[in-house]
């Protein structure tokens, strides 16, 4: 009995003071600094302020965080749609191929994401591979001028953060005890209502965490849109980033990640709700 | 499914998802510094890359920390989510806030509070610090992947092995950790390529001594992508595919 | 032979660790070639230490949320050396110590960033004009900076995504200076560039060359060290001066407060203000020296290089960008994020 506690004392405490000493406590310094006044030559002055909030109450922030969501939500769906029928029929594979095919689909990203953006303009600009192919078919007569457009950041963005949809989603879905479908079947429900109504629900865990590993990053991350868009637009990472690196002004910076940090929390537990209530109703 | 057609789906997410990367070996052998465009075959990117010894401690760097940060990430990530779904315990809410913050908050403003911390903690920047930070932007993925298996095994299954007499540092390890390697061997992958690929956070934390591949190609990046960092990733990526293989090789024989 | 090799290893490894004999140079990537660091440390037994950065930004923050970090020589522009030097960041030099300082050209000492060189030395420095492709446009047909307003450049033009040159174009444009503070200007050239917005294609924040150079952009505005490899690269491709004023940028050597090897740092900017090592940087990297004893002993078709060297009377005309403090600063932010949303 002693070992056991011990074990619920051990694991507990080593990511609870981690996660202490190295997460929260960096957290609460941004909270801090968020209510501080931004200083003239220091970075901070030590007074308490309000100021950092009000200021975000204005048509720029308001668009600039619209327009993030639009494009993160965008990438989201884009991921879940191309990664879902992925993790499932990855998931029914014999269990060599399935490793394999993980690997297969985890190594692309082992390298840089810096160098396989430019390697999407390779193949996105004018002169490129796309525009090539499509001339020699004939399948268009001018090239089409795709690169430095919000589409080439967006595909830049589902390519880059497909596997965070993906390993999720596989995590859940290879437990899965497929006779359940056939059972389902044998009761008469069609492949489309058996899929829907047991599969889907049993790997939403896999959904959730995958949309939040997507979704989540998807808000902030900056250089895709800067190398692939064109930098035409600003999206929140680049008002975060600017605040910081720019603007010197770390007060602000800080706020506005504490409302994104705030305002995703609140999706997330809406959806949570709303989840909780449609599981209690399906059973 | 239909197999064919499950078949060939696979085979177009494949096809999409490795053109950038066939694209890029192609051009680390493209006969031109600076151009997108074709010129002719040369191997002297590579040559070039391999006397180059400075390149290749960074490389060897990088190696280290992510494999370093990633085994330890999943580990610790590990027991937090087996702690948070076996356990009810003070400050439960906390630690699942913590893990959902760590998620949402931008890369540069987590740098930015881990280079003031590691400053207030009086830790010098290097390898130590980028280790740490590493670990730790690592641990939330861990935990969220990992949780996501979990939930939804059957709590009474521990119960019945303890009434069998099993401590639970024995059902940890025979029971949880074999019925969660896929969730493991996923989180660590992502907490790997999460590490190898970091450039925000690592600009932060990382000292005078000791640099990795991320931010020297980030930096290089700056003069634009020559084959010659074309060739690095080439050979970076032939490098971790062949470890992946050789520990599968391992992984297997045990 | 086998343990005199591991003495020698030993004794490399001795010289990583001894504190005294280390510089840790903190700079753009591949800005000091291979070479140079070599020769440094083979003439001086100093190991050094080279690690880069991507941005003055990222240097600025670093150095100001740890002032203890450890570098002994950073590479910033012009623009933030003022700042960091006002704030209180840099060591300021003495002189005295630097006899090389006589290769420099006067032309680049002594400007309103840093009176008197008192915490910075030119490291190399170039231009900032418009490239344009004769394929497509006439160069003799461009000539000030308003000519980047033409309805014929639609969704042609490339500029640099950095937020100063940015407003310099619009600024120089209307005559100002490119350091104004004065809120209705910026105002004015914010309106001005809203303009141009139509024609820019994109917002470049590394990688120019090839983009020119592949033609996915056919005008743009570049630094003269891109510019000389996208005309190499691309016969089409041409470098013209504006009528209107010219931008010149220099990035400057300087010592970090708090420096671990203060002497080391002198020995590595005398060092490399040598006419012949300076020559060895400007010749691998294509960009400008401000070491004249240096460019004096390079092959003419070099001095003569229009891009890398433009004659006197245009370089008297130039404008530096120096920091505004601040709250300018901020006011420029407010306009260049309203700048890209109406994109």
């Amino acid at each position: 009995m002693m070992s056991n506690r011990l074990f619920k004392i051990i694991a507990i405490n080593i990511i609870f003071i981690w996660l202490a000493v190295l997460a929260l406590l960096p957290f609460i310094m941004v909270v801090v600094a968020s209510f501080l006044q931004q200083g003239d030559e220091n970075l901070f002055n030590w007074h308490l302020t309000v100021i950092n909030y009000t200021q975000l109450i204005n048509p720029i922030f308001l668009h600039i965080f619209w327009r993030s969501l639009v494009v993160s939500v965008i990438t989201t769906i884009l991921c879940l749609a191309l990664g879902y029928p992925f993790a499932y029929i990855l998931a029914q594979l014999s269990e060599k191929l399935r490793l394999a095919c993980l690997f297969l689909i985890i190594i692309p990203f082992w390298t840089s994401s810096l160098i396989r953006s430019y390697a999407i303009i390779t193949i996105l600009k004018t002169q490129g591979l796309l525009n090539q192919l499509l001339l020699t078919l004939h399948l268009i007569h001018q090239p089409l001028h795709i690169l430095y457009t919000q589409y080439a950041s967006q595909v830049g963005l589902v390519y880059s953060l497909l596997p965070f949809m993906v390993l999720p989603l596989y995590a859940t879905l290879e437990k899965f005890d497929w006779r359940l479908v056939d059972a389902a079947r044998d009761l008469g429900a069609n492949r489309l209502r058996a899929f829907w109504q047991i599969v889907v629900p049993i790997s939403a865990p896999g959904i959730i965490a995958g949309v939040m590993l997507v979704l989540l990053p998807a808000m902030t991350l900056f250089y895709i849109p800067e190398i692939l868009g064109g930098a035409k637009s600003i999206l929140l990472g680049n008002l975060i980033k600017n605040q910081f690196l720019e603007g010197q002004n770390w007060p602000l910076g800080s706020s506005i990640s504490i409302v994104l940090t705030f305002f995703m929390a609140l999706l997330i537990g809406v959806y949570w709700k709303f989840n909780k209530n449609k599981k209690q109703v399906l059973i | 499914m239909n197999k064919s057609l499950s078949a060939s789906y696979l085979a177009f997410i494949y096809v999409i998802l490795y053109l950038p990367i066939l694209v890029l070996i192609v051009f680390s052998f493209n006969n031109s510094m600076f151009s997108g465009l074709w010129h002719g075959a040369t191997l002297k990117w590579y040559r070039e890359l391999f006397h180059d010894s400075g390149l290749q401690v960074i490389a060897i760097h990088s190696l280290i920390i992510s494999f370093l940060a990633s085994t330890v990430a999943t580990f610790i990530g590990l027991l937090g989510a087996v702690a948070l779904f076996k356990y009810q315990f003070f400050g439960k809410k906390l630690l699942n806030g913590v893990v959902f913050i760590m998620i949402v908050i931008p890369d540069l403003v987590l740098g930015i509070a881990f280079l003031i911390l590691f400053h207030a903690l009086n830790i010098s920047l290097g390898f130590w610090t980028l280790l740490l930070a590493h670990i730790t932007f690592c641990i939330p993925f861990v935990v969220v992947t990992i949780l996501s298996r979990i939930t939804g095994t059957d709590k009474n299954l521990f119960e019945a092995a303890k009434d069998l007499g099993a401590n639970d540092f024995i059902v940890f390890s025979k029971i949880i950790v074999p019925m969660l390697i896929p969730g493991i061997v996923a989180a660590w992958l992502l907490s790997f390529t999460l590490s190898f690929d970091d450039v925000v956070i690592s600009t932060f934390v990382s000292g005078p001594d000791f640099q990795i591949l991320p931010l020297y190609i980030f930096s290089q990046v700056k003069l634009g992508v020559t084959p010659e960092l074309n060739a690095l990733c080439s050979v970076i990526l032939l490098l971790t595919v062949v470890m992946a293989l050789i520990a599968q090789m391992v992984l297997k024989k045990k | 032979m086998r343990y005199k090799s591991l003495i020698i290893l030993l004794m490399l490894i001795g010289m990583a660790y001894s504190q005294n004999n280390v510089i840790n140079i903190y700079n753009w990537s591949a800005y000091t070639p291979k070479s140079v660091i070599k020769l440094f440390t083979k003439q001086t037994g100093i190991h050094v230490n080279y690690t880069t950065y991507a941005s003055n930004e990222e240097l600025y923050e670093k150095l100001k949320a740890d002032p203890s970090i450890g570098y002994d020589i950073i590479v910033p522009s012009s623009y933030f050396v003022q700042r960091m030097a006002k704030e209180g960041m840099l060591e300021k030099l003495d002189l005295k110590q630097l006899p090389n300082l006589k290769n420099i050209n006067p032309l680049l000492l002594n400007k309103p960033y840093d009176p008197g060189n008192q915490y910075s030395i030119p490291y190399l420095w170039g231009t900032t004009s418009i490239i344009v492709n004769n394929k497509y446009y006439d160069p003799k047909t461009i000539t000030t900076w308003n000519d980047l307003w033409q309805q014929r450049f639609y969704n042609q033009l490339l500029l640099n995504d950095d937020m100063r040159d940015v407003f310099s174009i619009g600024l120089a444009a209307l005559g100002y200076s490119i350091n104004t503070s004065d809120p209705e200007q910026i105002k004015q050239a914010y309106l001005k560039l809203r303009q141009l917005m139509p024609n820019v294609k994109l917002f470049s924040s590394d990688g120019a060359i090839p983009i020119m150079l592949d033609e996915d952009a056919t005008i743009g505005v570049v630094y003269s060290g891109d510019a000389e490899q996208m005309t190499k690269g691309n016969k089409k491709l041409r470098y013209v001066y504006t009528k209107s004023g010219i931008i010149i940028w220099i990035d400057c050597m300087s010592i970090p407060k708090n420096a671990p090897h203060l002497a080391n740092a002198y020995k590595f900017i005398n060092f490399i203000m040598q006419p012949k090592i300076a020559k060895m940087i400007s010749m691998q990297l294509g960009y400008s020296s401000p070491n004249i004893t240096a460019v004096h002993g390079m092959p003419n078709r070099i001095q003569n290089n229009m891009i890398m060297y433009p004659p006197q009377n245009i370089l008297a005309h130039g404008q530096t960008e120096g920091y505004l403090g601040k709250a300018t600063q901020a006011l420029y932010l407010h306009y260049w994020e309203l700048l890209k949303i109406s994109g």
